[in-house]
């Protein structure tokens, strides 16, 4: 009954317009004061040692550092033209190479809006050029960017991670099938619109482009083969190289590198577009002064100002997740539903409809935080595998990005775009379809998420 | 955004350079610690025994900096989609109702940050369970080190100060804690601010509404402005 007030309270104080953090952070809070023995302290400390107890989360910063280096304009640009070289022949092909663009930059980067921002910036634009609609452009890029948040490298899955004490590794491994899978689903129906609508395809450049495009490219794409690698070693030849946590400090720093020394996008070496940039040959000095230049600190900076604001809603949850275990209430949860018969099928309907209308409130992270050690006990007592539980919360927190009226991406791709709200929606609705069925399949054939990490790194062991 | 933040006085660029360039540099040092105790791993067989903690210490003192600046350039995630709907009369009242609570709430993490963070400075704590009323002799915890971190000599005045002489062999922890005030105590100071620019009608909001606002305006400044969705 009192956490039915402290929900209630949470709600109220979201919806008149309190800082999420503050919100999470306020209500448990006041319910330790009144309800437990907890003292103010305990509160402090637990605010501290959120950061410094918790070596899992350590990877959100690095993460969302690689993928600010590598945002900065050119790698984007750089995979926009691979892609167009691989599909942009086909029917509708321009779509496609956006689509397939979202799914290598979601490996890049670890979040939806990111990627939205990132391809979307240049690809809409580029369709509607080429003849798209407006509509139909906006719709497939607000639907491929929630691709940031299932294919690895992914913050949202290394916050499930850690708030159920999962391993990272093994998530990311999971994301891989159903990204694709998501990928490819969009790309057909992509393919069968356009065959349909008879919409234009783009000119077959011969593989030499391919080639070209891709040496480009590589530079950006090989980050995601460091994280892979480093973390779950070449089957056969070596093992594990690094923990997650320092695959995506080793990342941060490969981006920086790129960035600055090979692309030479940002740092002292960029130059203004149109000019050839200047060789590190001939200022070797800058290997030193890279390192301070403005743009790395700017860089820096900006990374910092994410991950705080990621960081001051994921402690804050964690406090009111300290709530709940104290009260027990995922026990109780658990017995009211087995006693009333839940079988898993039931019991994975009831998680997808919380997901999704939390998703319509919540910054995905701090969703997952406290959704994640609510339904994890249950989960675990039905015999749902705990990496299928988490991808099932992954794509639910992609679905709820573009599900109206508030979902994030509609937001973002209204604004890159600048299309009025309702109008993304309308956009976005055929594919948000396709993402539904996407659910569907992963929530109801677990082996799309097991296998792979089952395949590389043994069963998994779990304890109840 | 008509509210987005902007920087008035030379004081207040200052204190924006110092808070940036700390983020920066404490974002910088943890990974590069990282990034060094790996290939020292790798290539020596090596590595900082100090790595992982300090690294971890930084993460937080970073968040705990992180965040008083975040409320003052109006950052943090909210839900605006109701507020949104009202008229300004009743969109301000709550605004103003939504910053005292995050006062109430910093306040209320003052006093917890204080009374966890004084036993390891030889302080007192706060008597009371809601609001500090007084102090109680509290029993000291200076004697308590960090596992790993070396001492540094310049810091070993501390010994003297509040652990009776006793030089310490580590870094204590009252070293790593003193964030934990300082940022709190920041973070009180900037809802304070925030609720009074609401009340002065200088801005109407503390919260914003998603994490790509930003990266959004800077993409309106660099395409023309002339097809613009919103400013």
């Amino acid at each position: 009954m009192e956490v039915f007030l402290l929900f209630v309270l949470i709600v109220a104080l979201l919806l008149i317009g309190v800082p999420i953090a503050v919100a999470l952070g306020l209500s448990s809070t006041l319910f330790l004061l009144i309800f437990s023995e907890t003292s103010l302290a305990a509160v402090a400390q637990s605010f501290f040692q959120g950061m410094a107890g918790h070596y899992t989360l350590l990877a959100i910063p690095f993460f969302v550092l690689a993928s600010s280096f590598m945002s900065t304009g050119g790698v984007a640009t750089r995979i926009i033209r691979f892609s167009i070289a691989c599909v942009g022949h086909l029917r509708g092909g321009l779509a496609i190479a956006g689509v397939f663009a979202c799914m290598l930059f979601a490996a890049l980067s670890g979040s939806s809006p990111a990627t939205v921002v990132a391809i979307g910036s240049i690809v809409i634009g580029a369709m509607v050029k080429a003849g798209y609609t407006k509509d139909f452009a906006a719709g497939v890029i607000c639907n491929a960017g929630t691709l940031g948040i299932l294919i690895p490298p992914s913050i949202v899955m290394v916050v499930y991670a850690s708030a159920t004490d999962v391993s990272v590794g093994r998530m990311f491994l999971a994301g891989v099938i159903p990204g694709i899978l998501a990928g490819v689903m969009l790309m057909a129906t992509i393919y069968v619109m356009a065959r349909v609508k008879n919409l234009p395809a783009g000119e077959w450049q011969g593989w030499g482009e391919v080639g070209a495009s891709f040496r480009d490219a590589v530079w950006g794409l090989l980050l995601i083969v460091i994280i892979m690698v480093g973390i779950y070693g070449i089957p056969g030849i070596t093992g594990a190289i690094f923990t997650p946590t320092e695959a995506a400090a080793v990342a941060a720093v490969y981006a920086f590198v790129v960035a600055t020394f090979i692309y030479r996008d940002m740092g002292p070496l960029a130059t203004p577009a149109g000019q050839p940039n200047r060789s590190l040959f001939r200022h070797p000095w800058v290997l030193v002064t890279g390192f301070f230049h403005a743009d790395t600190r700017r860089t820096l900076f900006e990374a910092g100002k994410l991950t705080v604001m990621l960081m001051f809603i994921i402690v804050n949850a964690l406090i009111l997740k300290h709530v709940l275990t104290d009260e027990q209430v995922p026990q109780h949860i658990a017995n009211a539903l087995l006693t009333a018969g839940l079988g898993p099928i039931a019991f994975l309907i009831v998680v997808n409809v919380i997901l999704l209308i939390g998703g319509q409130f919540m910054e995905p992270s701090g969703l997952i935080v406290i959704v994640a050690p609510l339904v994890f006990p249950i989960a675990i007592q039905l015999g749902i595998d705990p990496i299928h539980l988490g991808i099932i919360m992954v794509v639910n927190m992609e679905i709820g990005m573009i599900t109206p009226p508030v979902g994030l991406n509609l937001f973002v791709t209204s604004g890159v775009a600048s299309m009025p709200m309702m109008a993304v929606v309308r956009a976005a609705l055929p594919f948000l379809g396709v993402l539904f069925v996407f659910l569907i399949l992963v929530t109801y054939i677990p082996i799309l998420s097991t296998w792979l990490p089952t395949e590389l790194m043994g069963p998994e062991i779990i304890t109840r | 955004m008509q509210d987005r933040y902007w920087r008035r006085t030379r004081l207040g660029r200052l204190i924006d350079g110092f808070e940036e360039n700390a983020m920066a540099v404490l974002l910088g040092l943890m990974t590069l610690i990282t990034f060094v105790n790996v290939v020292r791993r790798y290539l020596f067989n090596a590595s900082l025994i100090w790595g992982l903690e300090v690294v971890l210490v930084l993460f937080a003192w970073l968040v705990l900096l992180g965040v008083s600046y975040g409320v003052k350039v109006t950052m943090h995630l909210g839900v605006d989609a109701v507020t949104n709907l009202l008229p300004s009369g009743p969109k301000r009242a709550l605004a103003v109702l939504s910053g005292l609570l995050c006062i109430l709430y910093a306040f209320l993490l003052m006093k917890g940050a204080w009374d966890y963070w004084a036993p390891f400075a030889s302080l007192d704590v706060t008597s009371g369970r809601w609001f500090p009323t007084g102090f109680t002799p509290t029993r000291t915890r200076a004697f308590m080190e960090t596992d790993q971190v070396p001492m540094p000599e310049f810091l070993q005045f501390l010994s003297g100060l509040i652990n009776d002489g006793d030089r310490y062999g580590k870094l204590p922890d009252v070293v790593p804690y003193a964030m934990l005030p300082v940022g709190v105590a920041l973070l009180l100071f900037r809802f304070i601010q925030a609720t009074v620019r609401i009340v002065r009608g200088r801005t109407d909001t503390l919260i914003a509404s998603h994490e790509a606002e930003e990266a959004l305006d800077e993409l309106y400044q660099t395409q023309d402005g002339a097809h613009r969705g919103r400013v």
